[in-house]
């Protein structure tokens, strides 16, 4: 065999992951060449057509030729195929040849390892169910290769490539090669390897998967497996080849084709690309689709490491941070059965502690009681859990004093799902207020009530039609000073009390 | 096979249904503890559908109607089959080598018996005392379902993950897939109870209602599927045709009332659910201490609640588990002591969170801290009295000054704070008495509010900062 160039170091190591096949290199061993096998009629046939010297290409010698034979079918006869395999149209020896070295020189974009290119054939069961390796091994494996990949990103790597379980235009690529002058490639090179958009490639799939339906050379089989490729494989974990950094949200009713999942080094570049595009331009409708379908190229890829976390703490906070609660929930769900893996890194306490002020917003005592039978002394211990349970425990003895001031000292982002019932909270003790008091001072309502100012008070009693209970006097000092007559409010302020607890919309109910 | 099938003919020619159980227990009885293994030994899979109905159809000594012999066949073989399944469970319990799924078959074959009594049961093929046995069916199937998915959360973990094409990675969390099942067969079984429409009271299936339904309940609670059971509780509701309440037996009564009691209890409904308990409580069997205890763990925090009763030491010394985990409670409310009464929660909390009562007991801190103002206001002393007035004249200051309450609310909170880690503002206490004043007031049904019960702000002037808080009328627990 010719001495492999360096990009292509990594198949090995992915051959054995993704099928349990031998090494080519054993392949050819002679142990193994010697075995004796009953060659059937038709691969008779197909050895006689290899050494045919009407079927000879310039520039491939009949030694060469003759391994890559030996090769082609040793692995078929390791897994005694021979007789399913269409060998009348099966591309000769010297074809798999010349189509690996163009592919050698031009690095195209559904590139086929050597070792694989006569594989492509195989039915596609087999494929498939070598597919469902543990997802835990390809998602580490994913990782590794990030660390020592060399190559620019932008562009699949060959080991990437040369894993997709579903290679429906593998067996036409090679035609594809045969067939079409080599500069037909380039252009594709060059078009793939400036960033190119998904939907390009597809377009250009298809327009070559039509091009081989009438092809001569297609083998019979090829047309059939590209249909049943959606049902044959929906149980292992698909392993991405999509390389753009953006991709909108699509809910899936069918399993994902590979090329268009982003791999694990794309999605971490992704997030730090969203990240940005967040801080700068602070697009919420723009970032939670792009949150989603990193979500679901994650989830299609079975990866579930520390960054799968990140990526659900990021989402959920941008959504708290947005009030949308709905898809916080999910998130928190997704959270709660993570850490329970307890994978490195991630911030468990602070969501426990925002899951505890949900229940709070939810008024859900059934759930509340059993999250309290689940906390354990180390989570109580900690701040943010700490001062949820406390906000928690303020709300129930209905101290609203120590209520507004442990809003102010909310951790993390506890404030901001604070938000969703400080309203309900101040109605509430304002009704309370009004109960006990004749009249306060506007100041005394704006540091109680946990407002920034007095004018937001101010605001907050017009915006509920208690305006009118505002009023200018003078005290002691003779300074002017503002009131507000809560007595003359207890009727306003007690019903709007009762309608703010009245409804409490749940979305996604954790 | 004849003979190990013997006593179930004599039991049910004489319709004794707790007999017929009994034979299609999956325990044996102490009696004769090698019942199951002989039973499974006098056949084979091969023979035993034959020999099951050859015993109970053909024989002479059989005088089943053949419908209903064939269904007896079936659900004995179903037995059959099932106690097989127990055995090897339990041997390879025994030797120490559990599979992952032993229990799971248990459970499976169990259901398929189940399954196959409830539908006899339900074209009439067997007669309707059996249903007895379809009672004793249904707890067992509850019990295996819980076995099954203990063995299968050791084997698998608590979370599954997703395979499919979703958009999340994770399904679900914690499941317990086996008893969801049993649930699912449960509830097939109350609802053909429920809905049966002999018109022969004797032979009615209605008499199964009640039972069916408190076992669902248990089921629902463990599965944490609380508002299943409201539905269950509605069904019952809306069926108009049941027979009266009072003629089912006690032992169906005392449970459902208890669990829609209890379930009153979870929606905070604590009238609801004191009418309900207090009923259990009345009819509840005196020698059944587990009972009662269950039924007093709701009752005293909801009394607390509605009716501010606190329970006697007569009423909890029978009850050693109450007695350590309410009496700390329930004296430090009657001294009004606060510290007392938060060490008091915190140490119960896993025992009270537990039953589900953590978050109702919380709110007996509002009448530990009244009875404490309560004692402020007593300590207060009188007015002085004016000229011409006598002892009998005399009446209690009404206007108490803040502070006096701040620091009887400090006591035992540690002067700064570094006693229990938490200082009282002065804010703070005028926003507990506010809060005392508006409960108060919002209790006005049940305590006359004095019109002076009202704070000022800011004081008008600092030294005498004075409320008038009515609490006299506030009886001590």
């Amino acid at each position: 065999m010719s001495p492999r160039p360096p990009a292509y170091n990594a198949v090995p190591t992915r051959t054995t992951l993704a099928r349990p096949t031998p090494l080519p290199h054993a392949a050819v061993s002679p142990s193994a060449a010697k075995q004796k096998v009953d060659w059937p009629q038709p691969v008779r046939d197909y050895v006689g057509r290899a050494f045919d010297p009407k079927n000879a290409i310039e520039g491939i010698s009949v030694t060469d030729m003759q391994a890559k034979l030996k090769d082609v079918l040793q692995y078929f006869a390791e897994r005694s195929m021979l007789e399913q395999l269409a060998w009348e149209t099966y591309p000769l020896p010297q074809h798999l040849l010349q189509a690996e070295r163009r592919a050698m020189s031009t690095r195209p974009l559904i590139a086929t390892g050597p070792d694989f290119a006569g594989h492509a054939q195989l039915p596609h069961a087999y494929s498939a169910g070598a597919f469902t390796n543990n997802s835990s091994s390809s998602a580490q494996s994913a990782k590794k290769r990030k660390s020592t990949d060399t190559v620019e990103d932008v562009q699949p790597t060959p080991a990437e490539q040369t894993i997709q379980p579903s290679r429906k235009t593998n067996g036409a690529s090679i035609q594809d090669r045969i067939t079409y002058v080599s500069g037909h490639n380039d252009k594709r090179h060059k078009k793939n390897a400036s960033t190119s958009k998904s939907n390009q490639l597809d377009l250009e799939k298809e327009k070559r998967r039509q091009r081989f339906q009438t092809d001569k050379i297609m083998p019979s089989g090829s047309s059939s497996r590209n249909d049943s490729d959606s049902e044959m494989m929906p149980v292992g974990p698909v392993v991405g080849t999509n390389t753009d950094l953006e991709k909108s949200y699509f809910r899936l009713t069918a399993p994902p084709k590979p090329e268009t999942v982003r791999p694990l080094y794309i999605l971490e570049k992704t997030l730090g690309f969203l990240k940005d595009k967040w801080r700068k331009e602070n697009n919420y409708n723009y970032i939670c689709n792009q949150f989603k379908s990193l979500r679901q190229d994650l989830t299609v890829q079975h990866i579930k490491n520390a960054f799968t976390v990140r990526v659900y703490e990021l989402h959920a906070r941008i959504a708290l941070e947005k009030g949308d609660l709905g898809e916080y929930n999910q998130c928190q769900t997704q959270l709660r059965a993570l850490y329970m893996l307890k994978l490195s890194g991630g911030h468990p306490e602070e969501f426990l502690a925002y899951r505890i002020l949900y229940f709070v917003y939810t008024c859900n005592k059934t759930d509340m009681n059993d999250l309290l039978a689940e906390l354990t002394p180390a989570d109580k211990a900690q701040p943010a859990v700490r001062h949820a349970l406390d906000v928690r425990s303020a709300l129930a003895l209905g101290n609203y004093h120590k209520f507004f001031r442990l809003y102010l000292a909310a951790p993390n982002m506890g404030m901001y799902l604070m938000d969703m019932f400080i309203e309900r909270e101040r109605l509430h003790a304002l009704a309370n207020i009004s109960k006990a008091y004749m009249s306060v001072t506007l100041r005394f309502l704006t540091d109680e009530l946990g407002f920034d100012s007095d004018g937001d008070c101010v605001d907050f009693l017009a915006s509920h039609g208690a305006q009118d209970l505002i009023e200018e006097k003078v005290n002691d000092r003779d300074e002017p000073q503002h009131r507000v007559r809560v007595k003359q409010g207890v009727g306003l302020f007690e019903s709007l009390r009762a309608t703010a607890f009245s409804k409490v919309d749940i979305k996604g109910q954790i | 096979m004849q003979a190990a099938l013997e006593p179930f003919l004599t039991a049910h020619t004489n319709e004794d249904a707790w007999a017929v159980a009994s034979l299609l227990s999956p325990i044996a009885p102490p009696s004769d503890p090698g019942r199951l293994y002989d039973f499974y030994r006098a056949s084979n899979e091969h023979m035993i559908e034959n020999d099951i109905r050859t015993a109970l159809i053909y024989s002479r000594a059989s005088r089943l109607e053949p419908s209903e012999g064939s269904a007896w066949s079936e659900i004995f073989v179903n037995y059959w089959k099932v106690v097989g399944q127990i055995l090897r469970a339990e041997e390879a319990t025994n030797q120490g080598r559990s599979r992952d799924r032993q229990w799971v078959d248990v459970f499976d074959a169990w259901k398929t018996l189940t399954n196959s009594l409830l539908k006899h049961l339900e074209r009439g093929n067997i007669r309707s005392w059996t249903m007895i046995c379809m009672y004793h069916a249904a707890k067992d199937l509850r019990k295996f379902a819980i076995k099954a998915d203990e063995q299968l959360a050791t084997a698998k973990g608590n979370v599954t993950f997703n395979s499919g094409f979703q958009d999340d990675v994770v399904t679900s969390i914690p499941r317990n897939e086996m008893l969801e099942e049993a649930a699912r067969v449960l509830n097939r079984m109350f609802r053909m109870c429920l809905s049966d429409r002999n018109p022969d009271m004797r032979e009615s299936r209605k008499w199964g209602t009640y039972f069916m339904a408190s076992l669902l309940f248990k089921t629902y609670f463990k599965l944490k599927a609380i508002s299943l059971s409201q539905s269950v509780v509605r069904s019952i509701e809306a069926m108009s045709d049941l027979p009266s309440f009072e003629l089912y037996p006690k032992a169906h009564r005392v449970t459902y009332k208890y669990y829609v009691g209890v379930l009153a209890f979870l929606q905070e409904d604590y009238t609801k659910a004191e009418a309900y308990l207090t009923e259990a409580w009345e009819i509840c069997y005196v020698g059944a201490k587990k009972n009662q205890q269950l039924i007093l763990t709701y009752l005293i925090p909801c009394r607390l609640i509605t009716k501010h009763a606190i329970p006697t030491p007569a009423l909890l010394s029978p009850f050693p588990l109450l007695q350590s985990i309410f009496a700390p409670l329930v004296s430090c409310i009657k001294r009004g002591d606060l510290s007392g009464f938060d060490a008091a929660l915190v140490a119960g909390e896993n025992q009270f969170v537990k039953r589900r009562i953590y978050l109702t007991l919380e709110r007996g801190r509002d009448i530990a801290q009244r009875n404490l103002l309560r004692k402020v206001f007593l300590a207060g002393g009188y007015e002085e009295l004016k000229e011409g007035q006598t002892e009998a004249d005399r009446i209690r200051k009404t206007r108490i000054p803040l502070a006096n309450f701040g620091a009887a609310l400090r006591m035992g909170m540690g002067m700064d704070g570094d006693g229990s880690g938490q200082a009282l503002e002065d804010d703070e206490v005028e926003c507990i008495v506010a809060n005392m004043i508006y409960k108060v007031s919002a209790q006005r049904g049940a305590y006359k509010l004095s019109p002076f019960a009202t704070l000022t702000h800011p004081p008008q002037s600092s030294q005498m900062s004075s409320v008038a808080v009515c609490l006299a009328q506030l009886r001590l627990p």
